[in-house]
């Protein structure tokens, strides 16, 4: 009811000219009548009555809740009379907001945005956990097939569960061959995922078996891309790895499940898979095959996480009862898919979210600060409106309407502040932020920057609107239109004080964050980035079955590579250090025979060539590297890390001592060497137990995935020309993937920190500058009341000094309350972003007092400008000064 | 010698004449108001314009310009089904407390 009467006054609003005309012609007809009836113009127009009067009264009804047309009208205009106020509090305002709906809308984009999945919250994945108080440094296991095939048949609870696997494929036999990053995985998994292809179908169970394999489904980019979005595509053969595939389906446009970014780092998942094949698990019985395998799985409609946690508990403790001798390592734990998308982002980004919520505070107290000044001066024009007959509702009604005008146009400018920085997150914000590209100024984020304004609005009106209109007529005539009212003062510096507590709270965030910072960039990673390039390497194992051929091809490549001018050193590993880690494997100490099993190290294991360490820059620490002379005829040697020589040879040269892999197949290996730690996946993890194996020798596994490594004095783009070449010469059908110098890779684990930190300290600036404001404000409006005693004091011999030091004292109260009730809040909150830091405590002291000063410093300063003011003033002026 | 029409009843009047002549303008409803009742009740223009601007925006009412039989310019009101109805709630409780206070009166 009441909204069709909304929507006739709207209509009225609308049309205004239409409807007053209609009523100003309407009573101009009634008066003809009345006239042409009495004859007397004069007495008809006595009985109409005042017709501006009237007309107003009708004007009246139309309004929307009567008065606000008019409110906004005046609060415009007033709004427009205080140019610079108007300016400043949009300013702060819109930055606040803007800021605000930038982050909220990467908060909507990755937490609240279902996943693109029907009913997504019962797709769920399965992780093996590690044993309690391993030291694997994983947080999570892969899962190996025999394992698999229990939990299939214990978790009833599940509708489909589905296996996959990262792998990469040559595609060859186009024009130039492409590596592609693939996912192997089971007819399971996109039944787990409920998604459907946008062109041609999936693999049936039949069809993901060995021998039956060879069929492909494409991402909508790789169909686009190399395809040329042929709609003839399905039944096309490819040829990938040397085996020929058929197409049968190209998925929709976005699907690109799992991207490294949402799955543990340790499972080396492509940054956007490319396509998708059959797994194909052999069936029983089971080889020996390491465990490189993640799980997803759909539960039946209202099964919960829980539920499904008991199932995978059921699943460890049949797996425990079957293999006792491996007992522990079963356990597990069920994720959903929508906290493992958002997993590492939340905290950040809520933190964020945090943060800029605090600037938004500060922005809407120092807009608070600024109306109650401004209403001092105004009180003048309230008592005169009070005179008039405005009552108090009246007048608190015109002063919100004021800040909501504000509050809107700030949230006007705040939507283009967002965009602009919603659009900088894009273009330099960390690539793995999972589906930052799905963020948008969507209705959901308008929604919000409506509410943050309108919300703001109030906030900041209110508390002033009501304190104005305390000021009635009868005090303003009693106090001379001077006395600071004591309540409003108090209020003035509760909220100055507020914003530098908080502006502190932020500072020292963003302090922290700071000088951790720094501290991972000084961290020494292990090796040298500098004017290294590296390539990945990937064989079709069609044509390289056999060692010896892979071998050939090693040796054939390096030598070419060795020869290009600039080169200094090239080598061959399975890694290279920040592109994820190896394998890691149990190792026997052959001279610690009496050692207990379970103490035994276990180490990541790198094949690696000779020249590698020279070219990725790992220093040698003591004996020697791995050289052209260890070949398969030699005795078997091995270089072991730092950490893995220290922790595991305490007290002892581990020089020519023996390392044996688990399987006594594998003869022991020689300890010739050894290397400084390294880091693998990021600066911030802590040192690991390696163990590096030459390529001649190595016992296990295939190579047919290998990271190249080359270090040259050329520069990259040069060197990349050579690089191409060298391996066209060695193959002509190899591709060169992801040939990337090694600083940027190392550079790319930095952007999510460095981001993080920039994000953070321009908001801690941010708040320290909007409180700086404040305090200018509230300081140089407390020297302009003060004038005539300030004309006093000099007149009675008070020194230039003297009033300097009033001023100055007066701002250091408001800042030294501000920063200890700061500090005290710091100490609280700091904690909970501990697990951001590195190689610094919360509560640090260097960055608490360092913050403080810096605060008290430039509080001290925007207190200077008024008090040097104050201290210019003629004493004869500003004894007149009213 | 005229009288104010009591508080409240306004609307009343000018929807039970609308109902009961149809389409007016409003100089036609003032007169009609105080012709029927007599000469008693005078409707003021002051009053009578807020009125039906209050009645078109609660939707009681409609308004459309057209042309008297003297073919003058004239703004005619028309009753909405909204409006028959408040009428009709409008009497219901006008009759419920007239019927009231007579007793009163007439007990008294």
């Amino acid at each position: 009811m009441w909204i069709a009467e909304l929507w006739r006054r709207l209509r009225v609003l609308l049309d205004r000219d239409r409807f007053e005309r209609d009523l100003q012609e309407e009573m101009r007809i009634h008066l003809e009548f009345l006239a042409s009836e009495h004859a007397d113009r004069d007495a008809a127009r006595r009985r109409f009555g005042n017709s501006t009067r009237l007309r107003e009264e009708s004007r009246e009804i139309w309004n929307i809740g009567g008065s606000l047309w008019r409110d906004v009208r005046y609060g415009l205009r007033s709004l427009a009379k205080a140019r610079s106020f108007t300016a400043l509090a949009v300013f702060t305002l819109a930055l606040g907001i803007g800021a605000s709906t930038a982050v909220f809308s990467l908060v909507d984009a990755v937490l609240i945005k279902p996943l693109p999945y029907p009913h997504p919250d019962r797709v769920m994945i399965p992780w093996r956990l590690p044993p309690p108080r391993s030291d694997l440094g994983l947080d999570e296991l892969p899962w190996g097939i025999l394992d698999l095939r229990v939990f299939e048949r214990t978790a009833t609870l599940f509708e489909h569960i589905g296996a996959f696997k990262s792998d990469s494929f040559n595609l060859t036999g186009m024009g130039e061959p492409e590596l592609l990053e693939g996912i192997r995985a089971s007819a399971g998994f996109f039944r787990a995922l409920g998604v459907e292809p946008a062109l041609g179908r999936f693999y049936t169970n039949e069809e993901d078996s060995p021998g039956r394999e060879r069929e492909a489904i494409l991402s909508d980019r790789l169909w686009r891309s190399r395809f040329a979005a042929d709609p003839n595509i399905l039944g096309r053969a490819v040829e990938l790895n040397g085996f020929s595939y058929a197409v049968i389906g190209v998925m929709p446009p976005g699907f690109a499940f799992p991207r490294a970014a949402e799955m543990p780092g340790s499972f080396n998942f492509p940054r956007e898979p490319q396509l998708w094949v059959p797994l194909a698990l052999t069936p029983m019985p089971y080889p020996t095959q390491p465990s490189d395998l993640a799980v997803i799985g759909r539960v039946r409609p209202g099964v919960s996480t829980a539920q499904a946690q008991a199932q995978m508990d059921l699943c460890t403790a049949e797996l425990d009862r079957r293999m006792p001798q491996a007992k522990g390592w079963f356990r597990g734990r069920v994720v959903s898919l929508e906290h493992q998308v958002a997993g590492g982002t939340r905290r950040p980004l809520l933190l964020m979210l945090i943060a800029v919520s605090v600037v938004l505070l500060i922005a809407c107290s120092n807009v608070a600060n600024l109306l109650l000044i401004r209403s001092l001066g105004r009180s003048r024009e309230f008592s005169l409106r009070a005179a008039l007959g405005a009552g108090r509702a009246r007048l608190v009604g015109q002063l919100l309407t004021e800040s909501l005008l504000l509050a809107a146009l700030a949230g006007a400018g705040g939507l283009g502040i967002a965009a602009a920085g919603l659009d900088f997150a894009k273009r330099f914000g960390p690539p793995n932020i999972p589906r930052l590209a799905e963020a948008s100024l969507n209705l959901d984020v308008f929604l919000f920057a409506f509410a943050a304004s309108l919300l703001t609005g109030i906030l900041f009106g209110f508390a002033p609107a009501i304190e104005a209109s305390r000021h009635t007529l009868i005090e303003t005539l009693k106090d001379g239109a001077r006395g600071s009212s004591g309540s409003r003062s108090r209020l003035r510096s509760g909220l100055l004080i507020f914003q530098v507590a908080l502006a502190l709270v932020l500072a020292v965030a963003s302090g922290l964050l700071t000088r951790s910072f720094r501290e991972l960039v000084r961290v020494d990673p292990g090796f040298n980035p500098h004017s290294v390039l590296s390539f990945t390497l990937s064989l079709p194992s069609s044509r390289y079955s056999e060692t010896s051929s892979i071998t050939a091809l090693f040796d054939t490549l390096l030598r070419h590579l060795r020869a290009v001018p600039g080169v200094e050193s090239a080598g061959i590993g399975e890694t290279v250090p920040m592109g994820g880690t190896g394998e890691s494997t149990v190792v026997r100490i052959v001279e610690h025979a009496g050692d207990d099993p379970k103490q035994r190290p276990d180490a990541v294991y790198t094949i690696a060539s000779p020249g590698y360490f020279a070219a990725v820059g790992t220093p040698l620490l003591r004996g020697r590297l791995l050289a052209e002379s260890d070949t398969a005829e030699t005795k078997p040697v091995t270089v072991i890390s730092k950490s893995l020589a220290e922790r595991f040879f305490v007290g002892e040269n581990p020089i020519g001592k023996h390392l044996a892999l688990g399987s006594p197949r594998f003869p022991p290996m020689e300890i010739v060497g050894i290397v400084a730690d390294v880091k693998h996946l990021s600066l911030r993890e802590g040192p690991a137990p390696e163990m590096y194996v030459p390529y001649t020798q190595k016992p296990y596994p295939s190579m047919l995935v290998m990271r190249v490594v080359v270090r040259t004095s050329a520069g990259p783009r040069a060197a990349a020309g050579y690089i191409r070449e060298a391996v066209h010469a060695s193959d002509r059908d190899l591709p060169v993937a992801e040939l990337a110098t090694l600083s940027s890779i190392v550079d790319q684990s930095l952007t999510q920190p460095r981001f993080a930190m920039l994000l953070v300290a321009g908001f801690g600036a941010l708040a320290v500058a909007l409180a700086a404001i404040g305090m200018y404000g509230v300081i140089s409006y407390s020297v302009t009341r003060r004038t005539q005693e300030i004309g006093i004091r000099m007149a009675l011999g008070a020194a230039r000094s003297d009033v300097l030091r009033m001023i100055l004292i007066q701002g250091a109260r408001f800042a030294a309350a501000g920063i200890t009730l700061g500090i005290a809040a710091s100490f609280l909150v700091t904690p909970l972003i501990a697990a951001f830091l590195y190689g610094i405590r919360p509560a640090d002291p260097v960055t608490f007092a360092g913050v403080s000063l810096l605060l008290a410093a430039v509080a001290l300063l925007a207190c200077y400008i008024p008090a040097r003011r104050a201290t210019r003033l003629d004493p004869t002026l500003a004894l007149r000064h009213e | 010698m005229r009288d104010e029409i009591p508080p409240g009843t306004l609307y009343m009047l000018i929807l039970k004449t609308l109902a009961r002549r149809g389409e007016m303008h409003g100089f036609e409803i003032a007169n009609a108001i105080q012709q029927i009742s007599g000469e008693v009740l005078q409707v003021e223009e002051g009053s009578l314009y807020p009125a039906l601007q209050r009645m078109l925006i609660k939707g009681w009412l409609t308004a459309q310009w057209g042309a008297t039989r003297e073919n003058r310019r004239a703004r005619y009101y028309r009753l909405t089904r909204a409006g028959r109805k408040q009428l009709d709630a409008e009497l219901a409780q006008y009759r419920r407390v007239s019927h009231a206070i007579f007793r009163v009166i007439e007990g008294a």
